[in-house]
């Protein structure tokens, strides 16, 4: 038996990239709103400091960095919006979660299963909003989790 | 005379039903349960449908098919990549088929009759669309392809009234509308909020983004004016010929419609993955929801539960409320397809639904109506 067989090296290569058919997504944005996310972070932390939680949630949950290009950027916006989850007692999230728009509950969900893929160890306090997020939402937020393919 | 039911359900096959069509007078029903062989059924005198001819020439499982009522011809498309057109032969009583030469490299998805039967489009994994009509000196159909700019899998399609045109929905999360004016049949097009100007075959009129969803169900409203899709990402979307840019969108909070069927001008019913077929408002504002249509069998009473009971059972199972095993929902599965059947004063009035537990249902619109205060079609 010739030493090649036993390489397994072949595994990590992607086939994906050999073949020409492949859909490519289209053309990710542009690589800007950084400055925005940054901002907004502060902004949040001011609200939180004045307990002003609901009004920071909505804050945290505007215009996020779909699809950028810079991964710290979305992981930044995740943490302000994991700082804002956790500020809340879980009495008040269902009166939060009610407050939010359409749109916005969406996304919320949308960093609820990055929270449950990133860190796992909250995933308990991260599950009590997922129960109030679906009793909002219905299966449809958590299906539009499913098939975003930009990421946030 | 007793009163309709609002549904009545019959179950053809154990499996999944990829697709199924009605004849002109709805006494038979071609079906094809994800195997190579399509059933032609008869309707008896019970109103239900019962074995006629099976036909046999496909490789692969039958992904689609499709009735030209005025023509009575049949035709399948299948994952072996080729597509048959079946007409009946009186003398023998037996299915003739006739290959279809469709040119693509992939399973064929879906098939449709164009609305003055002369033609038919087949979708394709192949990334393409082949619209095919038949060539009489030849003896056979052959096919044209529209390539650009389709990037992924064809899901479905759907013919414009007008009989040149024709939407595309795909798994590249796009809803399209190409011309399908062919030269080889002589067409002459005429000019409408769709096609500005005379534009040859092939020629991309519209293009929406479909949000992330793939795009499982498109169809023209029966004016041709209005376009509606429904996408994998729970949207149900709708798009006004006279404003182009405005696509209206229904983020819903179901699991994901596959379907849909347009009622009237004003209204269509979209069906799937929630297992009932559920009823959409469409006007100049957009899209609103109406209602859902399985109009749920009544509870049996449970009355007042005894404290004791209330307890052992918030006991057993951990919770106060039970939402019980029992299905609530004609269908068992997912639903893959809708078909008008009848129609009176330009209102559907009967369609019938097919999915993937291999149930046929036929729904009547009046019944439902009066079944469901204040509903409206």
């Amino acid at each position: 038996m010739s030493k090649a067989t036993n390489s397994t090296e072949f595994r990590t290569v992607d086939v994906d990239a050999y073949d020409e058919d492949n859909y490519e997504d289209d053309a990710r944005e542009a690589n800007s709103g950084s400055q925005e996310v940054t901002e907004r972070a502060g902004e949040v932390k001011k609200l939180l400091n004045l307990t002003k939680n609901t009004d920071a949630l909505k804050l945290a949950l505007q215009n996020p960095p779909i699809g950028h290009q810079d991964a710290s950027v979305k992981e930044q916006n995740y943490e302000t919006v994991l700082s804002v989850l956790k500020a809340f007692r879980t009495p008040e999230i269902e009166a939060a979660v009610g407050d939010l728009s359409d749109g916005d509950v969406d996304v919320l969900m949308k960093y609820l299963y990055k929270g449950f893929s990133c860190s796992p160890d909250k995933a308990a306090a991260l599950l009590l909003w997922h129960e109030k997020v679906v009793k909002r939402g219905g299966v449809g937020c958590v299906i539009r989790v499913m098939v975003d393919r930009k990421g946030i | 005379m007793p009163q309709q039911k609002p549904q009545s359900a019959q179950q053809l096959f154990y499996e999944p039903i990829s697709g199924h069509a009605f004849n002109a007078d709805l006494t038979q029903i071609v079906v094809s349960n994800s195997t190579p062989h399509t059933h032609v059924m008869k309707r008896g005198a019970d109103g239900k449908y019962t074995e006629g001819h099976v036909l046999e020439q496909h490789l692969e499982r039958v992904t689609s098919v499709d009735w030209a009522p005025t023509s009575n011809r049949i035709v399948t498309c299948a994952g072996d990549r080729n597509a048959y057109v079946w007409n009946f032969e009186q003398e023998s009583g037996t299915w003739i088929p006739c290959l279809v030469l469709l040119r693509i490299n992939r399973a064929a998805t879906t098939v449709r009759w164009s609305p003055a039967e002369d033609r038919f489009a087949v979708g394709s994994g192949a990334r393409l669309l082949s619209v095919c009509y038949f060539d009489p000196e030849n003896n056979w159909w052959v096919s044209k392809h529209i390539k650009k700019p389709i990037r992924s899998t064809i899901l479905s399609v759907d013919w414009h009234p007008s009989n040149h045109l024709i939407a595309v929905g795909s798994c590249d999360f796009k809803c399209r509308v190409f011309s399908a004016a062919l030269k080889e049949m002589s067409d002459k097009p005429q000019t409408s909020l769709w096609m500005p100007k005379l534009s040859k075959f092939g020629t991309l009129l519209a293009e929406f983004d479909s949000n992330n969803g793939w795009v499982h169900g498109v169809k023209f409203s029966p004016s041709g004016n209005l376009l509606a899709w429904v996408a994998h990402d729970s949207s149900v979307n709708l798009v006004n010929s006279n404003s182009l840019e405005k696509v209206h969108t229904v983020l819903t909070s179901n699991l994901p419609y596959m379907c849909l069927l347009w009622l009237s001008e004003g209204s269509f019913v979209t069906a799937g993955h929630n297992m009932s077929p559920d009823l959409y408002y469409a006007s100049e504002d957009g899209v609103t929801f109406g209602a859902k249509l399985d109009v749920k069998k009544e509870k049996a009473a449970s009355g007042n539960m005894s404290a004791m009971a209330r307890f052992q059972k918030l006991d057993v199972q951990g919770k106060a409320e039970t939402e019980g095993t029992t299905l609530e929902t004609t269908h068992a599965n997912c639903i893959t397809e809708i078909r008008a059947m009848e129609s009176a004063n330009n209102k559907v009035t009967k369609f019938s639904t097919s999915g993937k537990d291999g149930k046929v249902v036929i729904w009547d619109t009046e019944s439902i109506c009066s079944a469901i205060a204040g509903l409206k079609i």
